[in-house]
């Protein structure tokens, strides 16, 4: 690949976060604050003393330990974030190849020489490998000021220091855990991606509701002309499983990857994906 | 001269709605054409299908490429601008400078910022906070600082007043134009435009009305203000459109010797905006 074609797709990126930072940058910002505001209410409502002495409990806790075996705990605390990044991928997929036709600015992007491939892809690429960075910054950015905040802390109550340094370590790894579970789990949701991204880029209006409405009608048909639901039992496993969503240890990263399931669903999601640079071929 | 656009028998519907009845199009290289037409007549969908944003039957071929397989490879060579409100509205204007410099590899930036540099509008803002002249101003900065073959305007200047206007087309000439790019513009105001333009292009219902250079306009159609007299013999000559003027008739006549005409009165070559009166008038009589 040219130094152009780099430097291109690297301008397509920073549009899509330009445009999209309430969701790559906004949301995580008010949930790390929010959670900043509730412990500090929470760190009040407690007495000092006792504060001091959890604070020395868990500083023993995590002294000495792996840092990846005591990152599942700071996983846990970021699942707030977890949550806030899908719900901000469901919203930014259905409304990325939309917005633009619905207030005619892609007379413009088409303009210019980038393919609709490089868009579409530019835009998977923002949501599945980009946005998680922001979000894993953010939430080491609050790790930060919680870690200075236990420091001065521990300080002040006379607390053995080094636990609170592999207590910081375990939860630099949990980001690193976190920012895998992410890819992971979009190349899980890849048929989901996919299907957002097909009717972001089909519909005139209220992609949501075709994308919603063409997949109960799939299923209805399913259901009434044969009698079965894979369809939705399929999406089902697919979505309810928690299991899924998280990766605790590296090892397991090889396996989620390639196994049956999730290649059929990268196959899958590639096919519709197609389908979503096709749609985006003409604006009207 | 070649041409830089080849369209053959080009057709498109929207539903029950012909937008395009076979349109045959060719644009020499180096042109100032102008594609006029009523509302509805199929304008912006022959644009669009020129640079590959509208599918359509037929033979096309635009600055040597098919726009509809190779509309991104198309667009290094040919340059787009429609009416005011296509520009991102989110965008700083420092952003939007940004995004073409990293995908359009012909973009001069130092070019764009002196063109910017001559108006009054600020980097820092929001296209969403400029006023449409500002907006169209910017628009054509960035275009002017990228090394096309073909630019293409779909009423660029909708919505403007007379001094945004006036500026969008010196800026055009003076600027962009240098007898070897070709340019395309579709637009209302065709009084604005009828001096720039090398090449004429009417547009009707879907079907092409008229292509001409406009040097061979004068030989083709005539404008007589007839005198009283010889109402009777001009009427013979069978002209596509009659109108009255001033208490006198004026006729057009199309492919009649000029010098059949003389004779009947004041004669001239009529202007691009009569001219298309008197086509779509023709075209409305059969």
């Amino acid at each position: 690949m040219d130094k152009f074609a780099v430097l291109q797709f690297y301008g397509l990126l920073k549009r899509e976060v330009l445009e999209h930072k309430n969701l790559f940058i906004g949301a995580p910002t008010v949930v790390a604050l929010l959670i900043l505001v509730a412990t500090t209410w929470v760190a009040t409502q407690i007495d000092q003393n006792q504060l001091a002495e959890g604070l020395r409990y868990v500083s023993i806790l995590f002294d000495g330990l792996s840092p990846f075996d005591m990152a599942p705990f700071f996983m846990l605390v970021a699942i707030p974030f977890y949550l806030t990044l899908y719900v901000c991928s469901v919203i930014y997929l259905i409304n990325t190849l939309y917005q633009d036709r619905k207030e005619m600015s892609i007379l413009f992007w088409q303009s210019m020489p980038v393919s609709n491939f490089q868009t579409v892809l530019s835009k998977i690429v923002a949501i599945v490998l980009v946005a998680p960075i922001f979000y894993v910054l953010i939430i080491f950015a609050m790790y930060l000021i919680a870690m200075v905040w236990l420091t001065i802390l521990g300080i002040s109550n006379d607390v053995d220091l080094v636990g609170i340094g592999w207590m910081f370590l375990a939860a630099i790894a949990s980001l690193v855990l976190i920012y895998i579970s992410a890819f992971v789990t979009s190349l899980w949701l890849l048929p989901s991606i996919g299907w957002l991204l097909l009717f972001s880029a089909f519909a005139k209006k209220t992609p949501l509701l075709w994308a919603g409405g063409v997949f109960i009608l799939v299923g209805f048909l399913e259901d009434f002309v044969f009698g079965t639901q894979y369809l939705a039992n399929w999406v089902a496993s697919r979505t309810s499983d928690p299991n899924q969503y998280l990766i605790f240890e590296f090892q397991s990263v090889f396996e989620r990857i390639f196994n049956y399931d999730t290649l059929f669903g990268i196959v899958v999601g590639s096919i519709l994906i197609a389908g979503a640079v096709f749609m985006r071929r003409f604006t009207d | 001269m070649s041409n830089i656009v080849e369209a053959k028998s080009l057709r498109k519907n929207y539903g029950n709605f012909t937008a395009l009845d076979g349109v045959d199009l060719t644009v020499p290289r180096g042109a100032i054409s102008g594609l006029i037409g009523p509302n509805g007549a199929g304008k912006t969908t022959t644009l669009k299908a020129l640079i590959g944003l509208c599918d359509v039957d037929g033979e096309l071929s635009v600055a040597g490429r098919d726009p509809r397989i190779a509309r991104h490879k198309l667009m290094e060579d040919v340059c787009f601008v429609a009416d005011v409100g296509i520009l991102p509205k989110w965008l700083k204007v420092s952003q939007v400078i940004d995004y073409v410099e990293a995908v359009h590899p012909r973009f001069d930036r130092k070019k764009a910022e002196k063109f910017l540099s001559t108006t009054d509008i600020p980097k820092n803002k929001r296209i969403k906070d400029l006023s449409k002249g500002m907006v169209t101003q910017l628009h054509l900065s960035l275009v002017m600082a990228i090394e096309v073959q073909l630019l293409v305007l779909d009423e660029p200047t909708l919505g403007l007043d007379i001094i945004y206007r006036k500026e969008f087309y010196d800026r055009l000439l003076n600027d962009f134009y240098d007898g070897n790019r070709t340019i395309i513009i579709s637009t209302h105001q065709v009084e604005e435009i009828e001096a720039l333009l090398s090449h004429l292009v009417f547009i009707n219902k879907g079907k092409i009305v008229l292509d001409s250079l406009m040097s061979d306009l004068p030989d083709t159609y005539a404008e007589v203000i007839v005198d009283v007299d010889k109402v009777a013999q001009a009427d013979a000559l069978q002209p596509i459109y009659i109108r009255d003027l001033l208490g006198k008739k004026s006729y057009t006549f199309e492919s009649v010797p000029r010098e059949q005409l003389e004779v009947l009165g004041e004669l001239h070559t009529p202007s691009v905006a009569d001219l298309f009166v008197a086509k779509l008038k023709e075209e409305k009589n059969g």
